[in-house]
């Protein structure tokens, strides 16, 4: 063995959402140590909701998140709702299901073309790819532009959705637009399915064993259903607490979870894991052949996964225009004003919790937990993992640094993280 | 037109939800292509990694200034750009980003350990109570029309 001392250190990890920092120690040709920074300043959101009215909570949550503000909105909605008995029509529940596919099509382009295409592709930006693949870069602006546009129709906007309100919608859908949105997206189907060939086709690969969470829908709409995870758990969305356990990782303005004492993941790989044949029926008909790659215990499927959840949020948001007359509706109205409950959706990135106790229609009590806090751990273990493999094989190369940096940085994006999000953990002693 | 004559831009976020960014990549569905014939993108982590904040034409920055080193980061982004425009809502009033700042004395007690150990500064700042700032487009996120016709004048 050679002798080698080395610090990696990356400066604000790029093409992810937010800022984060990672540190690692070779010593004596042995990993010592690795540091995952989140950098994120807080903005003090759990403070910040204490005694604020329950309507205008869902719209102060969006902000903790840019990217999937949609999520946070719609996940404190729901457990807004289940606190106080508002029971919303099956009309909300189309609209809602529309809002998050929205969402996930534009967020998933985004971090598939956007941040993992570059690696695949030998380049810094896909700005830079190379005129004879320039067609990626229309295929990008036309998938995010779709899934931006269904926002507009639904929500009002892609990022802080004015019109998803506690109990209902507070615009109708304008049913002029929607022949239009529906040839849309009907137009940028072939567009995914070389997309999802692209990632089924990318030679990375990195396998751990470790445990895979998810919210399980009947319709993979990522709203309603029961926790499952591939060790065997089936958990009700009220009782997901009970399972985890914070962590604490030093030098980081955030924490991690494990779930019954052990390292998870959560995200599209995990929901493509436990629930595939809960895809709509025209993406198994079309996917068949990448679909027959899961489950699978490699982080990089993870991309594969979400180019097909985008694949399904076009078919199902397809067929729900198509076979909907929108009419308009009154939101529902609260039983009561004082309660406790949960809401639990599948945001972009996994398993988003959110907890609340409202005394007189003011919030008394908040918590939440976060899809990347819940992956913080399983992430440091593959860096480890990945860095270990160096060591006993690489030392003494040239390039160590460089290639270190390469992988590490290209496994984290795989998990899509988002560090804004992350910033934001339980803290349960303001009560 | 050629590179020369390109006009260096960098997108920044501060401390925030990146929200103004992520509307702005939205914005960029129907407006990168014909921007980048006047523009060069030097600066965006969120799309690339090769960063450089040096002789930039136009610097646009997102969220509030609210640690030692947010006003680090602007201070020198600032003194590296002909133009700083404020982006959003947070840049312009520092809120919600800044929200701290309305806090009352038991909120501000619990937070108050977190604030020394990460080098928070005593408030959350506006762009313009930390540095020049040139122009400001304001929403939350920002507003797509007033975006494109306030970046336009720069270009």
């Amino acid at each position: 063995m050679h002798k080698c001392d080395l610090d990696v250190e990356i400066n604000k990890l790029s093409k992810i959402e937010g800022h984060a920092d990672l540190d690692i120690k070779i010593r004596n040709g042995e990993l010592k140590e690795v540091n995952l920074k989140v950098m994120e300043n807080l903005r003090f959101f759990n403070q910040a909701v204490k005694g604020k009215a329950y309507n205008a909570v869902p719209q102060l949550v969006s902000r903790i998140c840019g990217t999937c503000s949609i999520a946070h909105l719609t996940g404190c909605i729901e457990a807004v709702e289940k606190t106080l008995g508002v029971k919303i029509s099956d009309q909300t529940m189309i609209l809602r299901k529309l809002t998050i596919y929205s969402m996930m099509i534009r967020d998933h382009a985004l971090h598939l073309y956007f941040f993992a295409m570059p690696d695949l592709l030998g380049i810094d930006s896909l700005l830079d790819v190379p005129e004879a693949k320039h067609d990626l870069i229309h295929d990008a602006l036309a998938v995010k532009e779709a899934g931006n546009n269904l926002s507009e129709l639904v929500a009002g906007r892609a990022v802080h959705a004015p019109f998803e309100q506690v109990g209902g919608f507070s615009h109708e859908i304008d049913e002029k637009k929607v022949p239009e949105i529906i040839e849309e997206l009907k137009k940028i189907r072939p567009t995914v399915l070389k997309l999802i060939d692209i990632f089924f086709d990318c030679p990375w690969e990195f396998r751990r064993k470790t445990n895979f969470v998810a919210l399980v829908t009947d319709d993979f709409s990522f709203l309603e259903g029961r926790i499952k995870s591939t060790s065997g758990f089936e958990i009700e969305e009220k009782d997901y607490m009970d399972h985890l356990r914070n962590v604490v990782l030093p030098y980081s303005q955030a924490s991690g979870f494990e779930f019954e004492g052990k390292e998870y993941m959560v995200g599209s790989l995990a929901r493509l894991n436990l629930n595939k044949e809960n895809l709509h029926k025209n993406t198994r008909k079309d996917t068949a052949k990448y679909l027959e790659r899961f489950p699978s215990e490699n982080v990089y499927d993870n991309n594969l996964a979400q180019a097909i959840e985008i694949l399904h949020s076009i078919d199902h948001s397809v067929e729900l225009l198509e076979n909907t007359s929108f009419h308009k509706e009154d939101p529902a109205k609260p039983e009561k004003l004082t309660g406790e409950g949960v809401g639990v959706i599948e945001a972009p990135r996994g398993t988003l919790y959110y907890w609340l106790g409202i005394e007189e229609g003011k919030i008394s009590h908040f918590n939440l937990v976060i899809p990347t806090a819940q992956n913080l751990v399983n992430m440091k273990k593959d860096v480890e993992q990945i860095v270990s493999g160096f060591c006993a094989t690489e030392i003494g190369k040239e390039d160590l640094e460089k290639n270190i940096k390469f992988e590490v940085s290209k496994l984290i994006r795989a998990y899509d993280p988002c560090m804004s999000c992350a910033s934001h953990f339980l803290r349960v002693n303001w009560v | 037109m050629d590179q020369n004559t390109k006009k260096r831009v960098g997108i920044f976020s501060l401390t925030c939800d990146e929200g103004c960014s992520i509307f702005l990549t939205e914005i960029f569905n129907k407006k990168l292509l014909p921007w980048l014939e006047k523009m060069e993108l030097v600066y965006f982590l969120s799309i690339k990694d090769k960063a450089e904040i040096k002789d930039l034409d136009v610097a646009l920055v997102e969220g509030v200034v609210t640690s030692e080193r947010d006003k680090e980061d602007i201070e020198n982004i600032r003194a590296n750009a002909k133009i700083l425009i404020a982006m959003g809502t947070c840049a312009m009033t520092a809120l919600p980003s800044g929200q701290r700042n309305n806090f009352n004395i038991s909120q501000l007690k619990e937070i108050e350990g977190h604030l020394e150990k990460y080098n928070f500064l005593p408030k959350a700042l506006a762009l313009k109570d930390a540095v020049k700032v040139d122009d400001e487009i304001i929403g939350c996120p920002i507003d797509k029309n007033k975006f494109i016709e306030i970046f336009e004048k720069y270009l």
